[in-house]
């Protein structure tokens, strides 16, 4: 691919108290792509999450988002220059994430959670938010839940608020936390659904996730974490069906004897 | 012993001029002293241990010394600043500062009680800290912070008896006046008590009144820290 | 003229030693308010409506007067009413009855948490009610508000440094006598808020100690 990915991770580090928990991580994220970020809890998977929004500071390494660096930039001359809290903030918007415990504003009803984001830090007129908000909230299914207040939302309402909310920014790119995880299982096949339509209309996504069907079943391509490094990435297809990398080999394989145990228990005769 | 009400009727409006100041200066001090206090909570957040220290010195210090001494500190350190104020002025700054370091500690745990996501979620999505602040943090914690600041406001407005100390007309002062000129102190005293305990229950139904435009902190907010609802029902319990 | 450290330093002897008299009155004070306090309790737990009523009066009047009024109460009204109090006992006699209440509303919050099951299975185990108080309910509740005393400890030794204005001659009363003799009333001031300082910090630190020695206990 000759264009600029809409997400360039190069090197990036960061360290909690002796451990690192981000070790040196590439990644590539193309227009359009959905890529799956798998691995073992403690891998590192949400804190890249959290270093993209820099909710946490990285300690090394960059970040460019749609062609433009976030928080740290390599100068010619091989200065790093650390950028203000208000450049950081301008680009936070680009940057669209939707927590697994969704983290909606529960003092403001679910449209005055998305009209608010725009008037606050785009600065859009009430009016226009408004239209925007009341759009997107409909797209997701969710005319009629507008006037609610987050408390009065099913689990898998709230994260539609929460997508609203974020793409009523224009983002270049969606991160996902654990999309599936603070729903119930019979939810996870809806969470696919609004997941693909975002995809659709040609969203470029990075989905943290532990369910590796999810994964196989959404992600264009799939990005195997472990100890902070990225072990493997790939298409989706060659990677559930050979994976290179030992490591990931045996997670794939303990999620799948997981499978074999659940489908035996289905057939008592065998 | 007999009650004599009529022995205080030339005295009423001493003893109301004086409640009226109580009321000024306790409303003076409840509003500088709130200022003051977020401030300090807000220094307190600031990652790192030296504003933790620094303002963990300035609440403890002010609540661990008796209100009386804090006043006398400040009427006679001012002078040595070259500051000469009014003893009504100084007193009400005394109180303001006293005043100060409880609030701080209340908006400081209010703050920490609201889940970390709250304030992230507004950073993530582009909000500068005081727009987070602002339009994420302070309308969730409003409703914790009433209970609390109304107990501690009503402490501060008992404190300001002691106001009477550095002459400042308030009400235990003419009460003090009163009494040195009808020599009836159960009448004065009675009357001076009365008027307090008025005071506090017209803070007190003010507070109700706050409480239920903000709605109580039981209403609304779901996953709420019942651990943290008790601190905050303790912490500013008394001085 | 300036701020004189050596001054400070030469008169915070002569303050610790007058500290003893406020320690004193403290402790007196807050035994007085636990035995009253826990007395008050056992009387509102038998819930007769009028004396209820009553107490509810008392305790509104105490929390909703400022401490200094009471003791003036204590110092002018008495007498008038035929108790003549020295300084120190009526000063002893306001404080303690104001922590009194404190006392037992702390302990009504304290019995709160105390499972009901436990006071029914002692009742149907045949102990008296004297009992189950004694050995059940009073110990558990002592433990559970021992962060609150210590709080109401600190409470009331600030609250000593009012008896200063009804001549009793407590580390205020003492700095300021030193300091109409000295003309310098701030370092006096400042010898008399660091005394307190360390009273109270040294009672929050052992009650934190308490706590953790208490906490390992608690089954």
């Amino acid at each position: 691919m000759s264009a600029t990915p809409v997400l360039r991770v190069s090197a990036l580090t960061k360290r909690f108290r002796g451990v690192t928990a981000l070790d040196q991580v590439y990644l590539d994220v193309y227009a359009g792509q959905i890529v799956a970020l798998i691995g073992p809890s403690g891998c590192g998977k949400s804190t890249l999450l959290r270093c993209l929004t820099w909710l946490e500071q990285p300690d090394d390494g960059f970040i460019e988002v749609a062609g433009k660096p976030l928080g740290r930039e390599l100068m010619p001359g091989g200065v790093v220059r650390r950028h203000s809290r208000r450049q950081i903030d301008a680009l936070r918007p680009r940057i669209g994430i939707v927590f697994q415990q969704f983290h909606l504003w529960p003092h403001m009803t679910a449209l005055e959670n998305v009209v608010r984001a725009q008037t606050v830090v785009l600065g859009r007129s009430r009016a226009e938010a408004t239209r925007r908000g009341v759009e997107l909230l409909t797209r997701l299914g969710l005319a009629d839940r507008m006037d609610r207040h987050p408390d009065a939302l099913s689990g898998g309402q709230k994260q539609r608020v929460a997508i609203a909310r974020a793409l009523a920014m224009d983002p270049a790119l969606m991160l996902f936390d654990e999309p599936t995880s603070a729903l119930d299982p019979e939810l996870v096949g809806e969470v696919l659904t609004v997941l693909r339509s975002l995809a659709g209309i040609g969203m470029t996504m990075l989905v943290v996730t532990h369910e590796i069907g999810f994964a196989a079943s959404l992600a264009d391509r799939i990005a195997f974490m472990d100890h902070g490094r990225i072990l493997e990435e790939g298409p989706a297809r060659d990677i559930m069906a050979a994976p290179k990398e030992p490591r990931l080999r045996s997670f794939l394989d303990l999620v799948r004897t997981d499978h074999r145990i659940t489908r035996t228990t289905a057939n008592p005769t065998e | 012993m007999h009650f004599d009400p009529a022995v205080l009727v030339d005295y009423w409006p001493l003893l109301l001029q004086g409640a009226w100041l109580t009321l000024q200066v306790s409303a003076a001090a409840f509003v500088m002293g709130y200022v003051v206090g977020i401030a300090i909570a807000l220094i307190a957040l600031v990652p790192g241990w030296v504003p933790r220290l620094v303002t963990g010195l300035y609440v403890e210090t002010l609540r661990n010394i008796p209100f009386i001494i804090i006043l006398f500190v400040v009427y006679y350190g001012l002078p040595f600043s070259g500051i000469r104020l009014p003893a009504v002025l100084v007193g009400t700054a005394a109180l303001a500062l006293f005043a100060s370091a409880y609030y701080a500690e209340i908006v400081r745990a209010a703050i920490l009680a609201l889940p970390r996501g709250q304030f992230e979620s507004a950073r993530a999505i582009g909000m500068s800290p005081m727009s987070a602040m602002r339009h994420v943090v302070a309308p969730q914690i409003l409703r914790t912070l009433v209970p609390p600041s109304t107990n501690m406001t009503l402490t501060m407005m008992k404190e300001s008896a002691v106001l009477s100390s550095i002459t400042v007309p308030e009400l235990t002062y003419q009460s003090l006046v009163v009494q040195g000129n009808t020599f009836a102190p159960f009448e004065v005293f009675a009357a001076v008590a009365s008027i307090y305990w008025l005071i506090a229950v017209v803070i007190a139904e003010a507070s109700r009144r706050l409480e239920r435009r903000v709605g109580t902190a039981q209403a609304g907010a779901s996953g709420r820290n019942r651990i943290a609802d008790r601190y905050l029902s303790l912490v500013a319990r008394r001085t | 003229m300036g701020f004189k450290l050596d001054y400070l330093l030469s008169i915070l002897p002569r303050l610790i030693a007058a500290a003893a008299v406020n320690i004193r009155l403290a402790i007196v004070i807050m035994l007085l308010a636990l035995v009253l306090g826990t007395a008050l309790t056992i009387v509102r737990a038998q819930k007769i409506a009028s004396v209820n009523a009553l107490i509810a009066v008392i305790i509104s009047f105490v929390r909703g007067t400022p401490l200094l009024i009471q003791i003036f109460i204590a110092y002018y009204v008495l007498p008038a009413v035929g108790l003549d109090l020295s300084p120190e006992v009526a000063g002893i006699s306001a404080i303690a009855f104001n922590s009194m209440v404190f006392v037992s509303e702390s302990m009504r919050g304290g019995l709160a948490t105390i499972e009901a099951g436990q006071i029914e299975a002692s009742t149907a185990l045949g102990l008296p009610p004297h009992a189950i108080w004694l050995k059940v309910v009073l110990p558990q509740l002592f433990r559970r508000i021992v962060p609150v005393l210590i709080n109401e400890a600190t409470i009331v030794v600030k609250g000593t440094a009012l008896l200063s204005v009804i001549t009793v001659v407590d580390v205020l009363r003492t700095a300021q006598q030193m300091a109409s003799a000295s003309y310098r009333p701030f370092e006096t001031m400042i010898g008399s808020a660091l005394v307190f300082l360390v009273i109270n910090l040294v009672i929050s630190l052992s009650g934190r100690v308490a706590e953790a020695r208490f906490a390992a206990a608690r089954v």
